[in-house]
């Protein structure tokens, strides 16, 4: 999916803004520490479906 | 956990347990969807979709949200309409639906954006959409005004809703379409699609789903405007249509 498309999705629980991990195919919402996979090229936009974020893990962007 | 109870079909289930309900039916029936509707409505549904997408008023450029989307008939039509200016995005909860739709899509020669989501938590900005349509799929979620709110906020002040989805179909006619829902229905499932239960759901969620003028007020509580429907196969199915202001 084109990246510019991804822009426009935001995190389903807070609505605030995800980051696009190209290397991990996942979008991060860094307000609620959730990680959404993007399984064979589609976005995952359930919280249920989302991986936790470590207490360590580091976001970029 | 909510202990909360709502329908799945006739029978009472906690509300976690109607999700999961739901996604088996839809995982089940995904590769045969497309030919059981054709079936169970004689070909009907391509109308009443027809329909719909005459009456949304898109038009080149506009941004769709197709909720539901499953196997992306109205994705697809949408395309056709807002060209490559515009955007459409199929969305769907359920993982099985949405990739046999996608892959439909692109071999259609539209590679339309996708994404899993649960329309009850829309992952969309504010004000985005001109259109936002369900179809056949209100019926299946567990929190309908939820659902309803998250349609209204993802639109921008003038766009509007479409939901396409079956209703309460003329008094006289009731007896023969519990005939065809209750025993034919489940039959035909059991044939081509290897199953009955799913179809038995169809039948009772139907019946279950709210009416044209309590749909038209739920439209209205969540700040839908000029909210109007129109039925169609003698109220078998309706399509309401509501707008932001």
């Amino acid at each position: 999916m084109d990246p510019k498309l991804l822009e426009i999705l935001v995190c389903p629980v807070c609505k605030g803004p995800l980051v696009y991990d190209k290397a991990k195919q996942e979008l991060i919402s860094k307000a609620e520490r959730l990680a959404y996979p993007i399984r064979d090229g589609i976005p995952v936009m359930l919280a249920s479906e989302a991986r936790v974020l470590g207490p360590d893990e580091e976001v970029a962007g | 956990m909510s202990d909360s109870t709502t329908h799945f079909g006739f029978k009472t289930v906690n509300e976690t347990e109607k999700a999961q309900k739901v996604a088996e039916v839809f995982h089940s029936v995904a590769q045969k969807y497309d030919v059981m509707n054709d079936l169970m409505s004689a070909g009907l549904h391509r109308a009443w979709k027809f329909f719909t997408i005459e009456t949304s008023g898109a038009k080149a450029g506009d941004r769709v949200l197709d909720i539901a989307g499953g196997t992306g008939d109205l994705s697809k039509a949408f395309c056709k309409k807002v060209g490559k200016t515009g955007q459409v995005w199929l969305t769907d909860i359920n993982s099985s639906m949405l990739g046999v739709g996608r892959d439909r899509l692109l071999d259609a020669g539209f590679a339309v954006p996708t994404a899993q989501c649960d329309a009850e938590k829309l992952p969309f900005p504010d004000n985005y959409f001109d259109i936002v349509t369900v179809a056949f799929g209100l019926r299946n979620m567990t929190h309908k005004d939820a659902a309803l709110a998250e349609m209204y906020r993802v639109l921008r002040p003038g766009g509007r809703l479409l939901v396409l989805e079956f209703s309460k179909v003329w008094a006289p006619l009731k007896p023969a379409y519990d005939l065809y829902s209750f025993k034919l229905l489940p039959f035909m499932g059991k044939l081509v699609a290897q199953d009955a239960d799913s179809y038995q759901y169809l039948a009772e969620s139907i019946r279950m789903h709210p009416d044209q003028e309590t749909l038209k007020a739920m439209m209205q509580d969540v700040g839908f405007g000029r909210v109007e429907y129109h039925n169609m196969s003698a109220g078998i199915v309706a399509l309401h249509k509501g707008f932001k202001f």
